[in-house]
């Protein structure tokens, strides 16, 4: 017998039918609506990855006295980085395994994934939405830090010279202020550098950069809004920095 | 019922797909067609014997037709024949190898039977001897600078080809030629005796 007809035996005997063409087309398409998705969700991890980098003073870890590099490595978003890597990813794994995907290098599927996710996540921390994904997330999920507890962990170090909080009285070079701990501080600020974004009123929140002067007291070198670069861009702040006194 | 060469010979290969798909006995057209040609691979890929490589084709051409809808027409029939053989034949050698059969040591010389047509008119016995000789070297080689070696300068494929093949980007292949062929002439240079001619 001829291997033609061996073939053709086998497959009658078997009978063996050729699998559906859906199935195929259905897979190819689960295949880039993993993709897709796994873009959309890289992209809200990079939104996030942003809103972080805005609200955390890496700067400030050169100052302190103990530890810099332990903090810095503290203040990175670390759940978020591991969900953009993760998405960027199962990404790279749906193109890869889709139909023609084998032709795309690595460096193409890295680069196509991540611009992909760079831009839609850039698109979204400027529409607001980072900072409100970030809120949910860290009221549904316990274990989770947020950004703002990390940022008030870094801000309640007066004795490294960092404090932040609330403004609850002013006075004529000096405001009460109650930090986040509920502790109330005499807050002088004579010789401070204070952005014109700081309007040192009652209920405004700052984080001040000094020294402890006393018993719940504290001299600030710089006074600056608690919100970051967002909250100058919400109140339209403008001119330069100056002295306040 | 078998089905004459004939008629096999008068359709295209997307034709005889798309005959296949309503009659199962088209089938066998696009197995003579492709027959010795794949076989013709599957030992120079290393499966040693006459039999061994009938079953890997036997075994391939089973999965091609479960498989056959899932042929895009944007490439090569054979091209995709080509990758549905190469990966049956990879996982024939990877099964001896763990059974403790390395196709290295079993070294048959049936399997040249149909590589003179490549080599230049000379002595024919001292041909042969040097085209066993590379095709030993070749066998030394890993995988994935043999596979890409046979590809290109045995099956005369282009980049594309050996692209849609191995599933590999056609930058891949290059490189990975480049680097066979490097390796290849190390190796040569090891062993200049075989390829004296």
């Amino acid at each position: 017998m001829k291997p033609s007809e061996k073939l053709l035996q086998k497959i009658i005997e078997e009978q063996s039918e050729p699998a559906p063409r859906w199935h195929f087309a259905v897979k190819n398409k689960l295949l880039w609506l993993a993709f897709g998705l796994a873009v959309v969700l890289g992209a809200l991890a990079f939104s996030v990855i942003l809103f972080a980098i805005q609200q955390t003073d890496f700067n400030i870890t050169s100052h302190l006295s103990h530890s810099g590099l332990e903090l810095f490595l503290g203040l990175l978003p670390f759940f978020w980085i591991i969900m953009l890597v993760a998405f960027l990813l199962i990404a790279m794994y749906s193109v890869q395994y889709s139909r023609r995907g084998y032709k795309f290098t690595l460096a193409k599927l890295v680069g196509y994934s991540a611009a992909l996710s760079i831009l839609l996540g850039t698109l979204f921390f400027i529409g607001g939405g980072a900072e409100r994904l970030e809120q949910a997330f860290a009221l549904n999920v316990s274990i989770y830090e947020s950004i703002q507890e990390k940022k008030v962990r870094i801000w309640s170090m007066p004795e490294e010279g960092y404090l932040a909080g609330e403004i609850v009285e002013t006075g004529l070079g000096t405001f009460r202020l109650k930090d986040f701990q509920g502790k109330e501080w005499t807050v002088s600020y004579q010789d401070a550098f204070i952005p014109p974004v700081v309007l040192l009123e009652r209920g405004e929140k700052v984080k001040l950069v000094g020294e402890i002067a006393g018993k719940d007291e504290f001299a600030a070198s710089e006074v600056r809004p608690w919100g970051g670069v967002g909250s100058r861009m919400r109140r339209g702040g403008g001119n330069n920095g100056k002295k306040k006194g | 019922m078998h089905l004459s060469k004939e008629i096999c010979g008068q359709l295209s290969d997307r034709e005889l797909v798309e005959k296949s798909l309503e009659q199962v006995d088209y089938f066998s057209c696009l197995y003579e067609r492709y027959e010795a040609q794949l076989l013709r691979y599957v030992k120079r890929m290393g499966v040693v014997t006459e039999e061994e490589a009938e079953d890997v084709l036997q075994e391939a051409f089973l999965k091609a037709w479960k498989n056959l809808n899932a042929f895009d027409p944007a490439l090569k029939l054979s091209s995709w024949l080509y990758r549905i053989v190469h990966n049956q034949a990879i996982s024939c050698l990877r099964k001896k190898k763990s059974f403790g059969k390395d196709q290295r040591d079993e070294f048959d010389d049936r399997r040249y039977a149909n590589l003179q047509d490549e080599a230049p008119a000379a002595d024919p016995e001292v041909l042969e001897r040097t085209d066993q000789n590379i095709h030993k070297m070749l066998g030394e080689l890993p995988l994935k600078y043999k596979e890409v070696l046979v590809l290109k300068f045995l099956e005369n494929m282009s980049y594309e080809e050996i692209s849609d093949v191995l599933k590999i980007p056609e930058g891949t292949v290059a490189t990975r030629i480049n680097r066979a062929k490097k390796a290849f002439r190390q190796l040569a240079e090891q062993h200049p005796e075989n390829l004296e001619v």
